[in-house]
């Protein structure tokens, strides 16, 4: 089963702070890592070639500095690693960068599945799986917590609902997103680090001639969504202490809770019910 | 072309390694007291054991500057598991590596870097520490083998191991020259192991005595050549300094980080403690103690990679580094203040593991002797 991974290299932090003038992720002191979610993709792509034989290709687009989740891919079971690097694929919206890995993966060439983790920690859209899915024309199954079978052409998985989850048997070459349910991750080889590293490494950097793609294409340029601003929301939280008997505080938080809004529903959960824009 | 730094590369991995499987539960594992078995595997799947070993020949490809990082990662997050990984990939496998047949290799040397067998290393004896010309545990040449009668101690993961590589006397007369390692596997008839020492700190790291009564090992078992013993000890000592020195530095930077973040958290008199100029000062000499710390023990680990004798550095690093520890450990207790005192809180814990360093290796009684005669004394 040959198998093709989406990772993507993110600020250390899901909490990363705007510089508040010009909006610009404050970066200082902020390491990088592989993006939780998609440790996981990587994960049930090795416990499958660990299965079923095959080969393993991580994918990633970042800045140079990114060779070094490709270079963990590799310590941690991946075959092979593509990094997708050049000045023109910068600045890209989630069309962009799922067209762009669209190309890069036809350029792969053969695969029985492509493995990505749900959503990036820095960006939160949980786009790229599915665009990438909807450009090759593949099926897709997203927020998959359970790979049970991989047999005759097809993979039978568990995905996760809000209420519950849902079986569903599909046709490969399919795209699979997977949340942090799915495993539990291995720390990588020591050994197989230090090869990511030496000049015989099998990572190679592609740019936008190598996928075949016009620069107006990809990044800023080809990007179909542009970002007039970026602001931290004004945060604070007003907190109110309520006094009394049990019962006194439980009628006054009920109270408050309706006024704002926020209901009980039957599983006991408390939801958010947006009214005109009362609750933001 | 670009790669990514494999020092850089290890040492994040390791850091995530020690931030989730051992940072949070250190505390936990420490009071418990047991060899950390679950860990141990764990880091042998992980190929750590193997980090000095070429890659052709069963470790993971690796050199000294990267055994030492993985070193200082792991002892930032519990020493007496770092100390068990040091033992594993250094002292308690490199003489089967060295001089073993490919017979032993298969084994023992190659189960090891798994983490499926428990190594060790058996130098010190009640009547010779410092003094091993003085080692009396004999190993008497019979028609196929040697026989071994003799007592060592303090033999670090002594209670738990899979087998020995032990000093041994095969020429009394000879002194140095009549000292050969010998392995010793733990299932040899009349090789018996005391109980474990109950240890002031790296509780998890087990240590015993190991008694050996007309042990017959094949003739094979001696690794290296005959009277070799004590050059081939030499020949890893300055490794077995540097390795302890980063040991310390993994200590330094648990305290000197835990420190920060109680100077940040605890308030007295209106502003938190951090804001205090002697408790700034006490940060600020944990801190140049840790820079020169660094700049020594990878000094010396970088010319162990080049072939360059270096005992004198290592020797330096080891001294300075586990002495900054010692400081470091002693500085965290009074920054915490009482806290520092209580078993609920890193520092104890710190300051009584520190104390393992100070003898592995060579004491620094020794150390100093030798220092100064280089020094020109």
């Amino acid at each position: 089963m040959d198998i093709v991974v989406l990772i993507k290299q993110v600020p250390d932090s899901s909490e990363v702070k705007l510089d508040p003038k010009t909006g610009h992720l404050l970066r200082e002191g902020i390491g990088a890592i592989m993006n939780p979610d998609d440790r996981h993709a990587l994960e049930a792509a090795v416990r499958l070639k660990e299965a079923h034989g095959g080969r393993i290709v991580v994918l990633s687009m970042g800045p140079a500095q990114a060779i070094d989740v490709v270079s963990e891919a590799i310590g941690m079971g991946a075959d092979e690693a593509v990094l997708l690097s050049d000045s023109a694929f910068a600045g890209a919206d989630t069309w962009a960068t799922s067209s762009t890995l669209g190309k890069a993966i036809e350029k792969i060439g053969k695969y029985d599945l492509i493995i990505c983790g749900r959503q990036a920690i820095d960006g939160d859209t949980a786009q790229i799986g599915p665009q990438v899915a909807e450009y090759l024309g593949l099926p897709q199954v997203t927020y998959v917590f359970d790979i049970e079978a991989v047999t005759d052409g097809t993979v039978v998985v568990k995905k996760r609902l809000e209420d519950g989850y849902e079986k569903v048997q599909c046709d490969l070459p399919a795209l699979l997103t997977v949340i942090a349910e799915v495993n539990r991750t291995r720390y990588p080889a020591i050994g197989n680090l230090i090869d990511a590293c030496g000049e015989q490494a099998p990572i190679t950097i592609w740019n936008a001639a190598d996928i075949g793609v016009m620069t107006c294409d990809v990044g800023l340029a080809g990007s179909l969504t542009h970002v007039i601003r970026t602001f931290a929301p004004k945060g604070g939280r007003q907190t109110q202490m309520l006094e009394g008997d049990t019962g006194t505080v439980v009628r006054t938080l009920l109270e408050k809770l309706r006024e704002n809004h926020l209901v009980l529903t039957d599983s006991g959960v408390l939801s958010a019910e947006c009214r005109e824009g009362k609750l933001s | 072309m670009i790669r990514s730094n494999a020092e850089n590369l290890i040492r994040k991995s390791m850091a995530r390694f020690v931030d989730n499987e051992l940072v949070p539960k250190a505390q936990e594992i420490d009071e418990k007291g047991e060899f950390p078995r679950e860990l141990f595997e764990q880091l042998g799947r992980m190929g750590v054991f193997g980090i000095r070993y070429p890659k052709a020949k069963g470790g993971s490809g690796g050199n000294c500057v990267l055994f030492c990082t993985v070193c200082e990662e792991l002892a930032r997050g519990l020493m007496s598991l770092a100390a068990i990984s040091a033992m594993q990939s250094l002292m308690g496998t490199n003489f089967l590596f060295r001089f073993g047949s490919e017979e032993i290799k298969e084994k023992y040397f190659h189960p090891a870097m798994r983490g499926e067998k428990v190594a060790c290393f058996c130098l010190t004896e009640p009547e010779a520490g410092s003094d091993l010309g003085n080692a009396s545990t004999l190993a008497v040449r019979t028609e196929n083998g040697f026989l071994i009668n003799g007592m060592k101690t303090w033999v670090t993961n002594g209670p738990v191991a899979d087998f020995y590589t032990v000093l041994c006397q095969t020429n009394p007369e000879k002194k140095f020259k009549g000292l050969n390692f010998f392995l010793v596997p733990a299932d040899t008839p009349g090789l018996s192991r005391g109980k474990p020492f109950d240890l002031l700190g790296t509780r998890n790291t087990k240590i015993c005595e190991i008694a050996f009564k007309d042990c017959f090992v094949p003739l094979d078992h001696m690794l290296g050549g005959e009277g070799q013993g004590m050059t081939n000890l030499l020949s890893i000592l300055a490794e077995i300094r540097t390795m302890t020195a980063a040991l310390a530095i993994g200590l330094q930077r648990a305290a000197l980080g835990d420190c920060i973040r109680y100077a940040h958290e605890r308030a007295q008199f209106g502003k938190t403690i951090a804001n205090y100029q002697l408790i700034q000062a006490k940060i600020a000499n944990m801190a140049v103690d840790l820079e020169a710390s660094r700049l020594l023990t990878y000094k010396a680990a970088r010319m162990v990679d080049d072939n360059i004798p270096c005992l004198t550095e290592a020797s330096m690093a080891k001294y300075f580094a586990t002495e900054a520890a010692c400081r470091a450990a002693d500085q965290a207790t009074r920054i915490f203040g009482a806290y520092g005192y209580s078993m609920e809180y890193s520092p104890q814990r710190y300051y009584r593991d520190n104390r393992f360093l100070l003898y592995g290796g060579g004491t620094h009684e020794i150390l100093q002797t030798n220092i100064a005669k280089w020094a020109g004394l």
